[in-house]
C-alpha cells in the first residue's frame, strides 16, 4: 500500500487530464476525416460552402440515365471488383511464398547462434529502410526486360522485398516463445523429423503462423508504389485504382465511394488481426 | 572418447549444413532483387544500357548534368524537408499516445483497435481525406465559412499544392504517428513500470522519470521506427505527386518522371535520381545509426 502511495504522488496509472484530451484529439485527428468522406459519397450536390449536400445520391438516383456515385462504384465501370480480386489474389500468392521462404529461416535465427547473426538480421530488415521509389524504378528497368512488368508475377516477385521482414519478425517472435521441449520429447520418443514437424510444431506455430501470414496479406494489400510500377496499368489493386481516381487532386462522389471501399479490408483485418499479433514482435530494435 | 570426437565434428558439420539450407531460401530471394536491383541501377546510371543503344559505362556524366542543375539540389530540400518534418511530428505524437496507451482507462480495448486504423489502410485513402478536409473546397475551407472567416474557396489559406507541403506532411503524420505509438508501446510492455516506480520512489518527479529513465528505454524502439518511417518518407511517390507543389518536385517524383519522358534515353538520368536517393538515403541513415550505437555504447548498453 505504501508503494501505491509513492506512485500517486509521481507516476500514475490512471490518464492526466491532458492525455485525455490528447487521446480524444487523435481520436478525432484519425477517425474525424471519414465523416466528410461518408458524406461526399452520398452526395449528388454539394456546393461550397454548404457544411451538408444540398441533394442526395438517391433522390436523384431515378432521373439519371447515367450510374452515380455508389452505383457506379458497384457496377463494373469502376473496375472496383476487379481491382478487389487483384489484390485479394496478389495478396494470397504472398503470403503464402513468403511463408514458405520465411518458415525455415526463422527457426534457425529464432534457435541457433552462428557468427555474423546480427549482421544477417540487418540485411533482412534492409527492405525496410531502403526508399521503394528507389528499388521500384530500378527493378522495373531489369523486369521490362526479362518480360515480367505488367505480370502478375512480377507484382508477386517485387511484394515480397516489404513483406520478408515483417514476417520474418514475426515467425521469429513465435519460435523463441515455442522451446524446443516438445520437439525434443517427441525425438526421445523416436519420432521423425516430418512426424515431429507436422505433429508437434506446426499445431503449436499455428497461431503465430496465422498473424504472420495476415498481416503479410494486410502489407501486400496496401503497397501502392511496386504495384504501380510493375503493374505498368494493366494490373490494378485497390490502391492504384484509388490512386488513378485521386490523381487529379480533387474527389467526387464516386472517388470518395471508392476510397471506402479501400478502407474496408482494412477495417476486416484490423478486427480479425487484433486478436492474432502480440504487439511484443513489433518492439524489436533495429539491427541490436 | 577418441572414437565419438570425429563424430561429433560431423554431427555439427551436418548440422550447419541443415540451417544454411533453411537460411538459403530468404536469402537468394533478397540477395537476387535486391543485389540485381542495385548493380543493375548503378550500371543504367553509369551508362550501360544496350538496349536503348547507350553503352559508355563507366560514364560519370549522367550524374554530373543531375547534380549540377539546381532544381536536383531544390528537389532534395524538399525531400528532405518533407521527410524530416513528418519524421519528428509523427514520433513525438506517437510518444504521446504511447504514453498514454499503458495507462488504464475505461474503453481501452475499443481505442487499441481504432489508433491502428490508418496502419491498416494504404496511403492513397489518407490522401483521399486530405484532399477532402484540406483542400481549398474541403471541409476546413466550409467550416471557416461557416464560421464567417471567409466568403470564397479562394479566400481559403492553401493548404495543398505548396512547396510547404502540410497536405503531404498531414498524410505522412496520420498514417505514421500509429506505426510509432506501436512500436513504442511494445517496447513499454516489454521493459514493464518496476523502473519508473523506483525512479518515483526515489523522490523523482515526472519530467525526470521520463527523461531520465523512460526515454533511454525506448530509444531502440524510436530508432527502428524512426529509420523505417523516414526511409519511407524519402521514396514516397503518391503525397507528393499529389498534393505536391509541382516543379521542383522530390526526388522519386523527378525520377518517375523522367523513366515516364517520350525520350528513352532520359531514363538514364531517373536512374542517375533512383542512384542518388538510394546514395542519400543510405548516407542519412547510416549516420544516424553510428550516432545512436556510439550513444549506447558510451551509456554503456552495448
Amino acid at each position: 500500500m505504501a508503494r501505491r502511495n509513492a506512485n500517486a504522488t509521481a507516476l500514475s496509472e490512471r490518464l492526466s487530464p491532458f492525455q485525455k484530451v490528447y487521446l480524444w484529439l487523435v481520436a478525432g485527428f484519425i477517425l474525424g476525416p471519414f465523416i466528410p468522406l461518408i458524406i461526399q459519397s452520398f452526395a449528388f450536390r454539394w456546393a461550397w460552402p454548404d457544411l451538408l449536400p444540398s441533394t442526395w445520391w438517391l433522390e436523384q438516383r431515378e432521373k439519371s440515365v447515367l450510374p452515380l456515385s455508389w452505383d457506379y462504384v458497384i457496377s463494373p465501370y469502376s473496375q472496383v471488383w476487379e481491382a478487389t480480386l487483384n489484390t485479394v489474389f496478389i495478396g494470397c500468392a504472398v503470403t503464402v511464398i513468403c511463408l514458405i521462404i520465411c518458415l525455415p529461416a526463422a527457426r534457425v535465427l529464432a534457435r541457433e547462434s552462428f557468427r555474423g547473426k546480427p549482421a544477417f538480421e540487418f540485411f533482412l530488415s534492409m527492405p525496410l529502410i531502403v526508399p521503394e521509389a528507389a528499388i521500384g524504378i530500378a527493378l522495373l528497368m531489369i523486369f521490362i526486360q526479362i518480360g515480367l512488368a505488367g505480370t502478375y508475377t512480377g507484382i508477386i516477385i517485387v511484394h515480397l522485398i516489404p513483406t520478408i521482414p515483417y514476417m520474418i519478425r514475426m515467425l521469429t517472435a513465435v519460435y523463441q516463445g515455442l522451446g524446443r521441449d516438445f520437439e525434443e520429447q517427441a525425438m526421445i520418443l523416436g519420432a521423425s523429423r516430418w512426424q515431429i514437424l507436422r505433429m508437434v510444431t506446426l499445431p503449436m506455430l499455428l497461431p503465430g503462423v496465422v498473424a504472420g501470414a495476415l498481416f503479410t496479406f494486410l502489407v501486400s494489400t496496401n503497397i501502392f508504389l511496386l504495384t504501380f510500377f510493375m503493374g505498368q496499368g494493366k494490373i490494378i489493386t485497390l490502391p492504384t485504382l484509388l490512386f488513378s481516381k485521386i490523381a487529379g487532386g480533387t474527389l467526387d462522389a464516386s472517388a470518395a465511394g471508392i476510397t471506402l471501399v479501400v478502407t474496408v479490408p482494412g477495417i476486416i483485418l484490423l478486427v480479425v488481426t487484433e486478436r492474432f499479433i502480440k504487439e511484443e514482435a513489433f518492439g524489436k530494435g533495429f539491427g541490436n | 572418447m577418441g572414437d565419438s570426437a570425429p563424430n561429433e565434428l560431423a554431427r555439427l558439420r551436418r548440422e550447419r549444413r541443415l540451417m544454411l539450407l533453411q537460411l538459403l531460401p530468404v536469402v537468394l530471394v533478397l540477395t537476387v532483387l535486391f543485389g540485381g536491383a542495385l548493380v543493375l541501377g548503378v550500371m543504367q546510371s553509369l551508362g550501360f544500357a544496350p538496349w536503348f543503344g547507350v553503352n559508355t559505362f563507366p560514364d560519370f556524366s549522367y550524374f554530373g548534368v543531375l547534380w549540377s542543375q539546381a532544381s536536383f539540389w531544390q528537389s532534395l530540400w524538399l525531400t528532405l524537408y518533407y521527410a524530416v518534418a513528418a519524421t519528428i511530428l509523427s514520433l513525438i505524437l506517437g510518444i504521446l499516445l504511447a504514453l498514454a496507451l499503458v495507462r488504464t482507462f475505461p474503453s481501452k480495448t475499443l481505442y487499441k483497435y481504432l489508433y491502428k486504423l490508418p496502419l491498416m489502410i494504404p496511403y492513397t485513402v489518407g490522401i483521399a481525406l486530405a484532399v477532402i478536409m484540406l483542400g481549398n473546397g474541403g471541409m476546413l475551407s466550409r467550416l471557416m465559412a461557416f464560421a464567417g472567416l471567409i466568403d470564397d474557396p479562394a479566400q481559403f489559406p492553401q493548404i495543398l499544392k505548396t512547396h510547404m507541403g502540410w497536405g503531404i506532411i498531414a498524410v505522412y503524420v496520420w498514417k505514421q504517428t500509429p506505426f510509432v505509438a506501436l512500436t513504442i508501446y511494445a517496447v513499454l510492455l516489454g521493459v514493464g513500470r518496476e523502473t519508473e516506480e523506483a525512479a518515483a520512489i526515489l523522490g523523482a518527479n515526472k519530467r525526470q522519470i521520463f527523461f531520465l529513465v523512460t526515454l533511454p528505454q525506448i530509444l531502440p524502439g524510436i530508432i527502428s521506427s524512426t529509420l523505417i518511417i523516414f526511409a519511407f518518407n524519402i521514396g514516397a511517390f503518391e503525397a507528393p505527386f499529389i498534393l505536391g507543389g509541382g516543379f521542383p518536385d522530390t526526388l522519386p517524383v523527378v525520377a518517375w518522371r523522367y523513366f515516364n519522358d517520350a525520350d528513352y534515353t532520359l531514363q538514364l538520368q531517373g536512374m542517375a535520381t533512383v542512384v542518388s536517393i538510394a546514395l542519400i538515403a543510405g548516407g542519412i541513415l547510416y549516420s544516424y545509426l553510428a550516432i545512436y550505437r556510439r550513444y549506447e555504447r558510451r551509456i554503456g548498453r552495448q
